[in-house]
């Protein structure tokens, strides 16, 4: 869908500037309805973190925990004892980094190719990969899983970035944004001598800083929490993913307690809050701009 | 989803048409090109050709296959629990685009005026930060807060006085329960995309309707709701695709169940292809997922001439 909207995608997250001036008892009101929102949604993840660092025995005792007492490390030292913790974010960084550089990688050059070269087919070829957009992954995931089987790469961690390596949203997206860079920049880099993948590495790639880090953060984020993928190519814990091996410490053999499941989503989740607190705007300004000029 | 794709600009326009030229950007293109085409023919084009012609075998990826002509297709419009994963898999998708649409306007309307400024940032993260997260991490939490005995919304609601039901166990609590579920999750998206196209809603056109005496309720309905229509339409196109294709949290929470009160057609296509190993019959029900997200796209669009205003 081709959605013309500009905006100012790094303020979404930041409130609008206010006039300084008395402020009617309704308009109070209303923060405090805005305020109780916020605290419905944020309470889940609160008592995320309460109870899975309260004692075993007490974390799940009513009244619900909103602050950990008594203290505990004890859930998080067993969730480790129980998965390969530290193997499966291994594998997840592994995965998503191969992922993310491999397919902005292929989708620089494609762009490259649709954006500044002309040769026969090539509109036919870029309308062709965007009608791909519509088919859903359950479909072509049959036939992957009986490829990945023929080539004995089922339960390998290459199966889980193989096929992620091609983003037709990435081309496209890509080509979009090196249209928009003037293309008196490359005349002039060709009559200094420079070649297609000087002007592409050199200077477009540069110019591209915006929409290349909006779709690494989008393809971290798809990367690092499919479940789907891992589910059907993985079954070796040593090769599972985090969001596979959190299922799997819940479901596996009898089930982890629950204190001890919620200290291992708790060690998800953390590294993501940090992160999201660290570079808000970007996490924000990627899915806005991804989102509406997709 | 169709995308516009601008006319092709050549960067040789006016230039006297050259052959070793012409010839030598052919090859940089497929040269530049080829490892995108060899990947989208591998793991795309191809595989979705292999899709339908697997639909018209009877494989358990150990036998040989076998021919077996329409016979996947007719089985799969007398199977009797299709109805019930198909009528399951639009409720939760016609509720996924209502809750989902209203809420994250409603909610984007709420923090886009003067308010107090920690409110309105807390509220914004608080609404946003759920979308990061893996399904996984957000599907397991839920299944404890949903807890009857020592889950936080059993807690809060007994304290006003309501008996929670057993969410996952009352077959008709369990689809609301992941609606709900996925309304927590996945709203953060919707209302990055509704506070976006608030900005594209023009001031000036609010101060002169205001000016011409317009109240709130008129400047919201005759000014920002058209103004908007575009984004909008864009959200009920993605919420719509997305939530039919509904599988993550059903499979780690439900398993489809009770009673296939929550069996969609995904979760089904999955216990069908990769447990029971039927591939060809799952390669139909997922040429099935694809036409009907096709064919109910396209009614959107044909829908939208009437009410999404193009500027």
């Amino acid at each position: 869908m081709s959605l013309r909207v500009d905006v100012d995608a790094n303020d979404l997250l930041r409130p609008r500037e206010r006039r300084r001036r008395r402020r009617r008892p309704g308009a109070i009101a209303f923060d405090v309805v805005v305020l109780v929102i916020g605290l419905l949604m944020a309470a889940p993840l609160v008592w995320l973190f309460a109870a899975s660092a309260t004692e075993p025995g007490e974390a799940f005792t009513l009244p619900p925990k909103w602050w950990p007492t008594p203290f505990s490390t004890e859930n998080y030292s067993r969730a480790l004892d129980l998965v390969p913790f530290g193997r499966m974010a291994l594998n997840s960084v592994i995965v998503a980094v191969i992922s993310v550089g491999g397919s902005l990688l292929v989708a620089v050059l494609a762009a490259y190719a649709f954006s500044r070269l002309s040769f026969t087919g090539r509109d036919k070829i870029l309308v062709l990969m965007l009608s791909a957009l519509m088919v859903p992954a359950q479909l072509t995931i049959i036939p992957v899983f009986v490829l990945m089987r023929n080539l004995n790469l089922v339960d390998t961690l290459t199966s889980l970035w193989l096929p992620a390596l091609i983003n037709v949203f990435a081309i496209f997206f890509l080509r979009q944004y090196f249209n928009s860079i003037p293309r008196e920049l490359d005349e002039a880099a060709r009559i200094d001598g420079a070649g297609h993948l000087w002007i592409l590495f050199r200077m477009l790639v540069p110019l591209s800083g915006p929409a290349l880090s909006a779709l690494a953060i989008l393809g971290f984020q798809a990367s690092w929490n499919n479940y789907f993928g891992p589910l059907i190519f993985i079954s070796s814990p040593e090769k599972m993913t985090l969001p596979l091996g959190l299922v799997t410490l819940q479901s596996g053999q009898g089930g982890a307690p629950a204190a001890v499941v919620f200290a291992a989503i708790a060690m998800v989740v953390a590294p993501v809050l940090a992160l999201f607190l660290a570079f808000q705007r970007n996490f924000v300004a990627s899915v806005a701009t991804a989102g509406l000029r997709g | 989803m169709t995308v516009g794709v601008a006319p092709p600009v050549s960067i040789d326009a006016g230039a006297p048409p050259r052959r070793r030229a012409r010839r030598r950007q052919t090859l940089a293109g497929l040269a530049f090109l080829s490892p995108a085409l060899v990947l989208f023919i591998v793991f795309i084009a191809g595989p979705f050709a292999f899709a339908i012609f697997l639909s018209f075998h009877s494989w358990d990826l150990l036998t040989p296959r076998e021919y077996v002509g329409l016979e996947n297709f007719r089985q799969l419009f007398s199977d009797p629990l299709l109805p019930k994963a198909m009528l399951n898999t639009f409720l939760f998708a016609l509720a996924s685009v209502v809750t989902h649409v209203f809420g994250a306007l409603l909610l984007a309307l709420a923090v886009n005026r003067p308010m107090n400024r920690f409110v309105s940032y807390f509220t914004r993260s608080a609404v946003f930060f759920p979308y990061l997260l893996s399904w996984a991490a957000v599907a397991l939490l839920w299944k404890y807060v949903l807890d009857p005995s020592f889950g936080l919304v059993a807690y809060y609601l007994d304290k006003i006085g309501i008996d929670a039901p057993n969410w996952f166990v009352d077959p008709s609590w369990s689809l609301p329960a992941i609606i709900g579920i996925d309304f927590w999750y996945t709203i953060g998206f919707t209302f990055v995309i509704m506070l976006a196209g608030l900005q594209t809603v023009p001031a000036e056109l609010v101060e002169a309707a205001r000016t011409d005496g317009a109240n709130r309720w008129q400047v919201f309905w005759h000014v920002t709701v058209p103004m908007m229509s575009p984004v909008l339409f864009f959200a009920v196109i993605i919420t719509f695709i997305g939530a039919f294709q509904i599988f993550d949290p059903i499979q780690i929470i439900t398993k489809g169940g009770p009673d296939d009160a929550t069996m969609t057609i995904v979760m089904y296509l999955y216990q069908t292809g990769f447990q029971a190993f039927q591939i060809g019959y799952a390669s139909a029900i997922a040429i099935l997922v694809f036409v009907v997200i096709m064919a109910v796209t396209g009614l959107q669009f044909l829908v939208a001439r009437k009410w999404v205003y193009e500027r």
